[in-house]
C-alpha cells in the first residue's frame, strides 16, 4: 500500500517539479525581445509602417484622424462645408457646423486620442532607434528618425491648430507617473514642430523607389514646414520652404484639376503627401487598410447611389464664391440630381442635399472591383503642389514680392481654366491687399472642401466675418478658433489640463 | 408462531404447483417441513445451519416453489438447489463467511410515519439496504455489526445488531441543517463545525426551475450573492459574491467535483446534489490565488449507498416578454419628429408615403419554448457504486431564431478495492449547439421608425426613411437575414480519476487527476441581401433597391481549450479525548491551454447556396478574397496547501489554512505568493451554563480572518512587452506589415490580494423552528489589477492600483412549523447590505479613472459610481435662465442643472455623485406550504439602492424612434419640468445628468410553484414507481420597478462601467409544467 502511495507521489509531483512549469512566454506573438526584424529594410520599418498607418487609423480602430471627426473639424467648421446628411442626423456635427462645439462633443475626444496615438507610434520609432544595439547603419537610423519626426510634426501641427495648447509628449512612457503632462503654449508646440520638420526636410529623400509611392519626402517636409511658417506668419521662412519644394522640380500640376482626386490620380504628379488607403474584396471597409474619409462624404442615396453618409456638402457661401465659369466648381460639386451624366456616366437622382463633395467621388469600376460602395480605398490629399504654389504666392506677397506671387497664382489659375480664356482672367494687381484677397480667394476655390479652409480663415483673421457671412452667427472670436479640450481628457487629467478660453 | 396457515397444492408436476403460504415469525426449518407435508418435495439440509433456525415472515399467494424459496431464503445466507427426484438441497451461500442472521424492521419518523428511502448500513462497510414504501428493510448482518440508519434531515442512529432479528427505529428530525456535511475546499466538514461563511443550496431547488444554467436559479436564495440573469437562450448570468472587489474581474471561481473552472455552462441543472457558496476568506483561502472573488462549489449527484433507482425529471415552459418598452406609435412619431424639425427650423418631413404603424418589438419577439429533461440511473453494491445521468435542454430565445440546445451525459463509478483503498472515475461529456441572436437587435427595434411597414413579401422588406436608413436597418430583415446563418456548437469533456488510500487508521491519501477539454466551433454564412422598398419622400418616388455588389461568403472558426489539474492531499483525522483534529496537506497544479483558428472567404464569382452543408471554406475557390487568423495562450500554476481543523469538546472550533501559489501569469520575480486564514468558533449552547435555556437550541459565535489572491481571468503575459501586428503600412497599392506594442507592459505586475474579516452568529430557537444567521464582513482588496486609460495614451495599461473595501451584513432567517398533521409551512428570508468604498486608487496615479464619462472610480466613493449633473427642472423661459446660474448656451426647454458647488455658475465642477450601479441591498424571500399532497412555493427577490443609466435613449447618431416619455417633452412654458425640448442639437441636455438615470430598485415575484405528489399507492406501486410529483411553475411574472427597460437587471459585469442599459436581452416570464418521477 505504501508502495502504491509512493508511486502516486512520484508521478504526481513530476510535472510540478519541472523547473520551467511556470515559465510561459507568449504563444504566437512576438515580444519586443524576440522580434525578427526583417533584414535589409532596416530594423525600424515595422514600427515606421505603424506610424504611417496611424495617420489613417489610430489604436483601437480609431478612424477619427482621417474620417468623420477629421472632416468635421477641418471642413464642416469652415464657411465652405455644411453638415449635409439629414437635418437631425449627427448633432455633434451640427455643433461643428453651427458652433459652439462643447467639451463633451463626441467627435473631439476621439480626434485627440487619434493624434496622440499617432504621436506615440512615432515616439516608439524614436525609442527603438535610440535603443538599437544591433549595429544598424547610421543612415538607416537617421531615415527612420526623419520619417517619424515628419509624421509627429504633422500630428502636432493638427493638434496645435485644433486646440491651441496641447501637451507635448516626445518619449514613450516608462512609468505611470510620467503620463499626465501639462499643456505647452502654442509657441512651444510650433517650435517643436519646426525642429522636427527641419530634421525631416534635411534627411528625407526627395523621392523613393516605385515600391513606396506616397512615402514622406523632403518635399513633403518642406511643404508642411511652409504651412507651419505661414501659420506663424514667418513669411520669409515660408517663402523659402515653399521655394525649395518648387525648385526641387519633383512636382508639377496635374493638367486636369479633377483628375488628381480620382483613383488614377492618387500619388500623381501633383501629390506631395497623401494619407494612403487601400481596399479590396477581402478588406472592404477595413480600418486596418482603408480610410473612412470618402465614406462619410459620399452621396447619401439608396441602391447604387448610396455612396456614403453625405456629410461636408458645399455651402451657399462657397457656391457664391466661384467666379463665373470656373471649371473647378463642376469638378468639386457632385450635383443631385445630376444635370449631365457624371464623368463616369452616372446620373444621380434627387437626394437629401443638392450637391456633395465630388473630390471623394469614386469610380464605379473600383466599387465593383472591391464589392463595396463606400470608397475606403480613397487616399486623403494632405499636401499637393497647387497648395504649395499658393503658399509660395502668399508668402511672396506678404514679403512684398508681388511678381513672384502673381507668377505662381497664375500657374494655378491657368491650370484651372484649362485653356478656356473666357474664364478666370489672369490676376495682375500688385497692390498687396488686393493681391492678398485674390490669393485668399484662390486658395478657397482651389482647395474647396479639402482640409485647409477653416485654418486659413483663422490665420488670416477673417474667420468671424466669413463664418457669419456663411450663416453661422454663433461663431465667436476668441473662442471658436480652437476646439474645447475634450471633457474626458480634462477629467482624466484631474485638473492638469485646463480648458481653452470661452468654453 | 404460526398464526395462520393455508396451503393448497395441486399435483400437476413441478412448477405447476401453486402454494399459498402465510407465516409470521416462523422458523425456516418448520416452514420447510410444512411444505414437505403438502408437496412431493423433500428438503435436504444440515440441521446445524444457523439459517434454518431463523424466524421469518412469509406471505405468498399462487407461487410456485421456486418463488417461495427465493422469497423465503432471501437475506438468510441460505441457497437452494433442485436435484433429481424432487429433492431440494438447502445449503449456506458462502460457507466461508461468518454466520449471519437477517435483521428486518421498520423505520418511522415523526408521528410514526413510515420513512421511505432511509439508508440502513452496516457501519464501516458498504453493505446496506434502503427502506421501502412502508419503511421496512431487511438486511444480512453479523452479530457484531452496528447498523447505521441515516436519512436526509434526520439525525443518524446507530444500533448494534447483537443477534437481534428485528430492529425498529424511530428517527428524530435533526437539529435543522446543522448536521449537514458541507463540502469545503479539499475536504468536508459538518455545517455545525464551520467557522466561515458558507451557504448551501440543495440541487433539488435548482432542478425544478426552468433554466438551462444552474447558477441562474440561485437568484434571491443566498444572502450576499448578486445574480444578474440574461434572457438569452443558454446564457450564463453575472455572479457577484459580496459586492465588487476588483476593477478587473469579479467573477467567482467554480469548483465542480474538484475541477476548477470559470464556466459551468455544460452542467445539467437537474444533476446537481448541492451548490455551496463560499463567501469569507477563511473558507476561500484554501483556493489561494484563484479564490479572490469567492468560490462556488458544485457537487454533482452520485449513487446513494444501497440504492438502485432511476429518476426522471422534465419541465417544459413558455417564455414571454411581459414588459415591452413603451415607444411611440406612428402617429406619435410623426408628431414628435415634426416638432423636432420645427424646433431646429428644418423643413418638415414628407410623410406621405409612410403609412405604416409598426411596433418593431412585436416583430422581433416571440413566445419561446424552454424544455429541460434529465434521467439518471444509479446503482450501488458493496464494492462499487455507479451513476449515469443523461440530460437534454432545449431553449428558444424570446428573440426570433435564438435557439440553444445542450446534451449532457455523465457517468461516475466508485470502486472499493479493499476496505482501505477506493478508486473512481468521473466523466462528463456535453454537446451544445446554438443559433445565436442578432447582436444589438434590441436597440434596433426600439430605434426603427414605426411609420415604416414591415415587409411586402418574401425577401422584400421596407427600408427605413432617409433620416435613419444609413444607421438603422429594418429589424425584421436583420433578424430574418441572419436566421440560421451562424452555427455555433461545442463539445466539452471533463473527466477525473482518483485513488484514495486509508492507512494507519487516521491517515488518508487522495490523488486526483482532472482534465477539462473542450472545443467550440462556429460556421457562418453571409447570404445575398434582401430587396428593399424605399418609400421615398420629398417627391422622390418609391423604388426597390438591391445591393448588386454584395457576395455570399462563408467563415469557419475553431477553438480548443485544455485544462489539466492534479490534486494530492494527505489528511490526518483523529480524536484525542475531547479533541478532534483534522490536518490536511496538499499539492496541486493547474495548466490551461487554448488555441483558435478562423478564416472567411467571399465568393466573388459564384453565389454559395443557402445550404449549411456547403458552408466550409473550401467551397470557395482559393483565389477568392478571404482572411485568416489564429493564436494560442497558456498558463500554469503550482500550489501547496495545508489546513488544520481542531475542535475541543465540540464547542471550541479552530480552523487554520495556508496556501502557497505560483503562477505563470506574472514575471518570475512576482510569481509566488502566500495566503492564509484563521477562523474560530464557539458553540455556546454546548456549555453547561446554557444547557437549561430551553428556547435556545443552538448558538454559535464565529470569527475569521484570511487573505486570498485574485489572479483569475487576467491576461496571460501581461508583464512581457508583447507586440501585435498593427494597422498596415500602405504606399500606393503596396502593403507593408507593421508592428506596435500590444499594451504598455508593467514588469512589476502582481496579483491582487484580498484580505477579509468575518464575524457571525448562528442560532436556532424554539425547537429548531426558528433559525437566524447573521454575518458581518469587511473585505479589502489590495493592489487591484486595473486596466486603465492613461492620459494621451491609447493602448491599454494593466497595473496594480489601490485598495477597495466592501463591508456588509448578511442576515438569513427562517421559520418552519406545521399545523396539525397535514399542513406544513416554512418562511425564510435573506437580506444583505453591502457598502463599497474605494479606499485608494494608488499612489502613482495622478489622473482619474473615468473611462466612459459616466462611471467614475475615485478614492472615497463607491466603485464606478455615476458622476454627472443634477437635474432640478426645465427652463421655462429666458427670464428664468437669466436670473440663475446656467450654461452658456442654455435656452428654454433645456434641463436646469443644479449649482452643486454654489459658486454661481454651472460648469464641470457641478458634477457630483449620482449613485452607484451596484445595489446596496439585495433581498430574497421564500415561502413553502404543503397540505397533504399539495405543495406551494413562492419566491420573491429584489434589490435596492442602485441606479440604471438609460443609455439606449442617448443615441444621437440618427433620428431614432422615441420612447413614450418624450410625448411629454417641453413645448412651451409650463408644460413640464422633467422632459427637455425635442431638439437633439441642444447638447446641454445630453450632458450626463440625473435625467438619464432611473432608480434601479425592484421587487420581483420570482417564482410561484404549485406541486402535487401522488400517493405511492397500489396503482403506482404496481408500475414500479416510487415517487411521482407534478408541478406548475411561473417565473418572473411580476416585477415592480421604476425602470423603463425590459428588465431592471442591467449588466454589472464591468466594475468600472456598470449599470448601463444600452440594449439588453429581455429576461422573460416563464410559465412551465414539470414532473419528477422515480422508479
Amino acid at each position: 500500500m505504501f508502495g502504491f502511495a509512493a508511486l502516486l507521489l512520484t508521478t504526481a509531483f513530476l510535472p510540478g517539479c519541472k523547473k520551467d512549469f511556470l515559465d510561459r512566454k507568449p504563444l504566437g506573438q512576438y515580444t519586443a525581445d524576440n522580434y525578427p526584424y526583417p533584414s535589409g529594410g532596416g530594423p525600424y520599418d515595422q514600427f515606421v509602417n505603424a506610424a504611417y498607418a496611424s495617420l489613417r487609423t489610430g489604436d483601437g480602430g480609431n478612424t477619427a484622424v482621417s474620417g468623420f471627426n477629421f472632416m468635421g473639424a477641418v471642413s464642416i467648421r469652415s464657411d465652405d462645408g455644411d453638415k449635409g446628411s439629414t437635418p437631425t442626423d449627427a448633432p455633434d456635427q451640427v455643433a461643428m457646423d453651427q458652433f459652439p462645439v462643447t467639451p463633451t462633443n463626441g467627435l473631439i475626444n476621439d480626434l485627440w486620442n487619434g493624434y496622440y496615438s499617432s504621436v506615440n507610434k512615432c515616439n516608439t520609432v524614436l525609442y527603438q532607434v535610440g535603443h538599437d544595439s544591433t549595429g544598424t547603419a547610421q543612415d538607416v537610423k537617421t531615415l527612420a528618425t526623419a520619417e517619424a519626426k515628419f509624421i509627429r510634426a504633422y500630428d502636432y501641427f493638427m493638434l496645435v491648430r485644433l486646440w491651441g495648447r496641447v501637451p507635448l509628449i516626445d518619449t514613450v512612457i516608462s512609468s505611470i507617473s510620467q503620463t499626465n503632462t501639462k499643456q505647452s503654449d502654442a509657441g512651444t508646440v510650433y517650435a517643436f514642430i519646426e525642429s522636427d520638420l527641419q530634421f525631416a526636410a534635411a534627411h528625407l529623400p526627395l523621392t523613393w523607389s516605385s515600391k513606396y509611392p506616397g512615402r514622406s519626402t523632403s518635399g513633403s517636409a518642406n511643404a508642411l514646414l511652409a504651412k507651419v511658417y505661414l501659420t506663424e506668419k514667418k513669411w520669409g521662412q515660408a517663402f523659402s520652404a515653399a521655394g525649395m519644394v518648387i525648385s526641387s522640380g519633383a512636382y508639377s500640376l496635374d493638367p486636369d484639376y479633377g483628375h488628381q482626386f480620382t483613383e488614377t490620380g492618387e500619388n500623381g504628379v501633383e501629390s506631395i503627401f497623401e494619407i494612403q488607403a487601400y481596399a479590396d474584396a477581402s478588406h472592404q471597409e477595413d480600418a486596418n487598410y482603408g480610410c473612412q474619409y470618402a465614406n462619410v462624404q459620399g452621396v447619401r442615396g439608396v441602391d447604387w447611389n448610396n455612396l456614403g453618409w453625405g456629410f461636408n456638402v458645399p455651402s451657399g457661401a462657397l457656391t457664391a464664391a466661384y467666379e463665373t465659369g470656373d471649371p473647378r466648381k463642376d469638378a468639386t460639386y457632385l450635383y443631385c440630381p445630376s444635370l449631365v451624366p457624371t464623368k463616369y456616366g452616372e446620373i444621380f437622382p434627387t437626394e437629401p442635399n443638392p450637391a456633395y463633395n465630388q473630390k471623394v467621388y469614386t469610380n464605379p469600376t473600383y466599387r465593383s472591383m472591391v464589392g463595396d460602395q463606400f470608397g475606403w480605398w480613397m487616399n486623403v490629399r494632405i499636401l499637393r503642389y497647387a497648395d504649395v504654389l499658393l503658399m509660395y504666392a502668399e508668402a511672396a506677397n506678404e514679403s512684398g514680392n508681388a511678381a513672384e506671387a502673381l507668377d505662381k497664382l497664375e500657374m494655378v489659375r491657368a491650370r484651372a481654366r484649362a485653356g478656356n480664356t473666357a474664364t478666370l482672367p489672369k490676376v495682375t494687381t500688385t497692390n498687396q491687399d488686393d493681391l492678398r484677397t485674390a490669393i485668399q480667394h484662390e486658395r478657397r476655390i482651389e482647395l474647396a472642401l479639402e482640409q485647409d479652409r477653416f485654418f486659413d480663415i483663422v490665420r488670416w483673421g477673417i474667420a468671424a466675418t466669413a463664418e457669419h457671412l456663411a450663416g453661422k452667427p454663433n461663431y465667436t472670436t476668441g473662442r471658436d478658433e480652437v476646439l474645447p479640450i475634450p471633457q474626458q481628457q480634462l477629467d482624466l487629467s484631474k485638473g492638469v489640463l485646463t480648458q481653452n478660453p470661452g468654453y | 408462531m404460526l398464526i395462520c396457515f393455508t396451503l393448497t397444492a395441486s399435483a400437476k408436476g413441478f412448477g405447476q404447483k401453486k402454494l399459498n403460504l402465510q407465516f409470521q415469525k416462523t422458523e425456516i426449518a418448520s416452514i420447510l417441513t410444512t411444505i414437505e407435508k403438502a408437496t412431493n418435495y423433500r428438503f435436504l439440509y444440515d440441521n446445524s445451519l444457523k439459517g434454518v433456525r431463523l424466524k421469518i415472515n412469509l406471505n405468498v399467494k399462487d407461487a410456485d416453489l421456486k418463488q417461495v424459496l427465493d422469497e423465503m431464503l432471501a437475506n438468510t445466507g441460505l441457497s437452494y438447489q433442485f436435484m433429481e427426484n424432487n429433492l431440494v438441497v438447502i445449503k449456506e451461500t458462502n460457507p466461508g463467511e461468518q454466520a449471519q442472521s437477517v435483521v428486518t424492521g421498520k423505520v418511522t419518523g415523526d408521528g410514526g410515519v413510515p420513512l421511505q428511502g432511509v439508508s440502513v448500513q452496516v457501519k464501516g462497510t458498504n453493505k446496506g439496504a434502503t427502506t421501502g414504501e412502508q419503511g421496512t428493510y431487511s438486511l444480512n448482518v453479523n452479530d457484531a455489526d452496528v447498523l447505521v440508519f441515516s436519512y436526509v434531515g434526520y439525525d443518524s442512529q446507530e444500533v448494534p445488531a447483537a443477534g437481534k432479528t428485528e430492529i425498529n427505529v424511530t428517527l428524530v428530525l435533526s437539529k435543522q441543517e446543522l448536521a449537514q456535511v458541507v463540502v469545503i475546499g479539499y475536504g468536508t466538514q459538518k455545517k455545525r463545525d464551520l467557522t466561515g461563511s458558507i451557504a448551501v443550496v440543495s440541487g433539488d431547488d435548482v432542478a425544478k426551475m426552468p433554466s438551462t444554467n444552474p447558477v441562474a436559479s440561485l437568484q434571491g436564495r443566498v444572502a450576499g450573492l448578486t445574480i444578474v440573469n440574461s434572457g438569452q437562450a443558454g446564457a450564463a448570468p453575472t455572479v457577484r459574491i459580496r459586492g465588487v472587489n476588483s476593477t478587473n474581474n469579479s467573477d467567482p471561481l467554480y469548483v465542480v467535483d474538484g475541477i476548477q473552472q470559470t464556466n459551468i455552462d455544460y452542467l445539467n441543472q437537474a444533476d446537481i446534489e448541492t451548490i455551496e457558496v463560499l463567501k469569507d476568506p477563511s473558507s476561500i483561502a484554501i483556493y489561494g490565488l484563484q479564490g479572490g472573488n469567492g468560490v462556488i462549489i458544485i457537487t454533482t449527484k452520485r449513487a446513494k449507498k444501497g440504492q438502485s433507482t432511476t429518476s426522471f425529471q422534465s419541465n417544459v415552459g413558455v417564455q414571454q416578454v411581459n414588459n415591452k418598452i413603451k415607444v411611440v406609435d406612428a402617429a406619435g412619431f410623426k408628431k414628435l419628429y415634426s416638432e423636432q424639425l420645427a424646433n431646429i427650423s428644418a423643413a418638415p418631413f414628407d410623410y406621405s408615403n409612410y403609412n405604416g404603424n409598426t411596433n418593431w418589438q412585436d416583430e422581433i419577439f416571440r413566445s419561446a419554448i424552454i424544455n429541460n429533461n434529465s434521467i439518471s440511473f444509479s446503482n450501488s453494491t458493496d464494492k462499487s457504486t455507479t451513476y449515469l445521468n443523461l440530460g437534454y435542454s432545449n431553449q428558444q430565445g424570446v428573440e426570433k431564431f435564438d435557439h440553444y440546445q445542450r446534451y449532457v451525459g455523465r457517468l461516475n463509478e466508485d470502486i472499493r478495492v479493499t476496505n482501505n483503498i477506493r478508486v473512481g472515475a468521473d466523466v462528463t461529456g456535453s454537446f451544445w449547439k446554438q443559433n445565436p441572436p442578432v447582436g444589438g437587435i434590441e436597440n434596433e427595434a426600439l430605434w426603427a421608425a414605426p411609420i415604416v411597414p414591415v415587409q411586402a413579401g418574401p425577401g422584400l422588406y421596407y427600408a427605413m426613411p432617409s433620416f435613419q436608413r444609413a444607421q438603422v436597418a429594418n429589424p425584421l430583415a436583420a433578424i430574418d437575414g441572419s436566421n440560421g446563418n451562424t452555427l455555433n456548437s461545442g463539445y466539452r469533456v471533463t473527466a477525473s480519476v482518483f485513488a484514495e488510500i486509508k492507512f494507519l487508521k487516521s491517515f488518508t491519501w487522495k490523488s486526483t487527476f482532472y482534465t477539462d477539454l473542450s472545443t467550440n466551433s462556429s460556421r457562418g454564412y453571409t447570404p445575398l441581401p434582401f430587396h428593399y422598398i424605399n418609400l421615398g419622400e420629398g417627391g422622390t418616388s418609391t423604388d426597390t433597391s438591391y445591393n448588386n455588389l454584395a457576395h455570399t461568403s462563408v467563415s469557419q472558426e475553431e477553438y480548443i481549450y485544455k485544462t489539466y489539474q492534479q490534486d494530492h492531499t494527505l489528511t490526518f483525522d483523529k480524536n484525542f479525548g475531547s479533541s478532534h483534529l483534522t490536518v490536511l496537506a496538499g499539492f496541486s497544479t493547474l495548466y490551461h491551454y487554448s488555441e483558435f483558428v478562423n478564416g472567411n472567404r467571399t465568393d466573388t464569382s459564384l453565389n454559395i447556396p443557402n445550404n449549411s452543408t456547403l458552408w466550409y471554406l473550401n467551397v470557395v475557390q482559393q483565389s477568392n478574397p478571404g482572411t485568416y487568423g489564429g493564436g494560442a495562450a497558456e498558463d500554469a500554476s503550482i500550489s501547496w496547501l495545508g489546513r488544520v481543523n481542531y475542535s475541543f469538546k465540540n464547542r471550541y472550533l479552530l480552523n487554520v489554512s495556508f496556501r502557497r501559489d505560483g503562477t505563470s501569469k506574472f514575471s518570475p520575480s512576482h510569481q509566488w505568493g502566500n495566503f492564509g486564514s484563521v477562523g474560530a468558533g464557539w458553540v455556546m449552547t454546548d456549555e453547561d451554563f446554557m444547557r437549561d435555556i430551553s428556547w435556545l437550541n443552538f448558538l454559535k459565535l464565529k470569527a475569521s480572518w484570511g487573505t486570498v489572491g485574485n489572479g483569475l481571468s487576467i491576461g496571460n503575459y501581461l508583464s512581457y512587452p508583447a507586440l501585435t501586428p498593427a494597422n498596415v503600412g500602405i504606399f500606393g497599392d503596396h502593403i507593408y506589415p507593421s508592428v506596435a506594442a500590444a499594451y504598455i507592459a508593467d514588469p512589476n505586475l502582481h496579483w491582487e490580494k484580498v484580505e477579509g474579516k468575518d464575524a457571525g452568529v448562528e442560532a436556532r430557537f424554539l425547537n429548531n423552528r426558528l433559525s437566524l444567521d447573521v454575518d458581518f464582513y469587511d473585505r479589502k482588496t489590495h493592489d487591484i489589477l486595473t486596466n486603465i486609460t492613461l492620459p494621451n495614451q491609447t493602448i491599454p495599461y494593466f497595473t496594480n492600483l489601490g485598495t477597495i473595501d466592501n463591508k456588509g451584513v448578511e442576515v438569513t432567517a427562517g421559520w418552519s412549523d406545521k399545523i396539525g398533521r397535514d399542513f406544513k409551512y416554512s418562511i425564510s428570508g435573506n437580506v444583505s447590505v453591502n457598502k463599497n468604498n474605494v479606499e485608494s486608487i494608488g499612489n502613482g496615479i495622478n489622473f482619474q479613472i473615468f473611462p466612459n464619462g459616466v462611471n467614475m472610480t475615485q478614492t472615497g466613493y463607491s466603485i464606478g459610481y455615476f458622476y454627472g449633473y443634477v437635474q432640478t427642472g426645465i427652463y421655462q423661459n429666458t427670464a428664468q435662465i437669466d436670473k440663475s446660474p446656467h450654461l452658456a448656451s442654455a435656452a428654454p426647454g433645456d434641463i436646469i442643472f443644479k449649482d452643486v458647488n454654489g459658486d454661481g455658475k454651472i460648469d464641470q465642477n457641478d458634477r457630483t455623485n449620482l449613485g452607484s450601479p451596484f445595489p446596496k441591498l439585495n433581498f430574497g424571500g421564500n415561502i413553502n406550504l404543503s397540505y397533504k399532497n399539495f405543495d406551494l412555493t413562492v419566491d420573491v427577490q429584489g434589490v435596492t439602492g442602485n441606479k440604471v443609466y438609460v443609455a439606449r435613449r442617448t443615441a444621437t447618431f440618427a433620428t431614432l424612434n422615441y420612447e413614450s416619455n418624450r410625448l411629454n417633452a417641453w413645448t412651451g412654458a409650463g408644460t413640464t419640468n422633467i422632459e427637455p425640448i425635442l431638439d437633439n442639437t441642444r447638447s446641454n441636455n445630453f450632458l450626463f445628468s440625473s435625467y438619464w438615470l432611473e432608480p434601479g430598485d425592484y421587487f420581483r415575484l420570482r417564482t410561484i410553484q404549485l406541486g402535487y405528489t401522488f400517493n405511492t399507492g397500489t396503482t403506482l406501486r404496481n408500475s414500479g414507481i416510487k415517487a411521482f410529483r407534478l408541478y406548475l411553475n411561473a417565473q418572473n411574472i411580476g416585477t415592480f420597478s421604476h425602470t423603463t427597460g425590459y428588465s431592471p437587471e442591467v449588466p454589472i459585469s464591468s466594475p468600472t462601467a456598470g449599470g448601463i442599459d444600452n440594449g439588453i436581452y429581455p429576461v422573460p416570464a416563464i410559465y412551465s409544467f414539470g414532473l419528477n418521477l422515480t422508479f
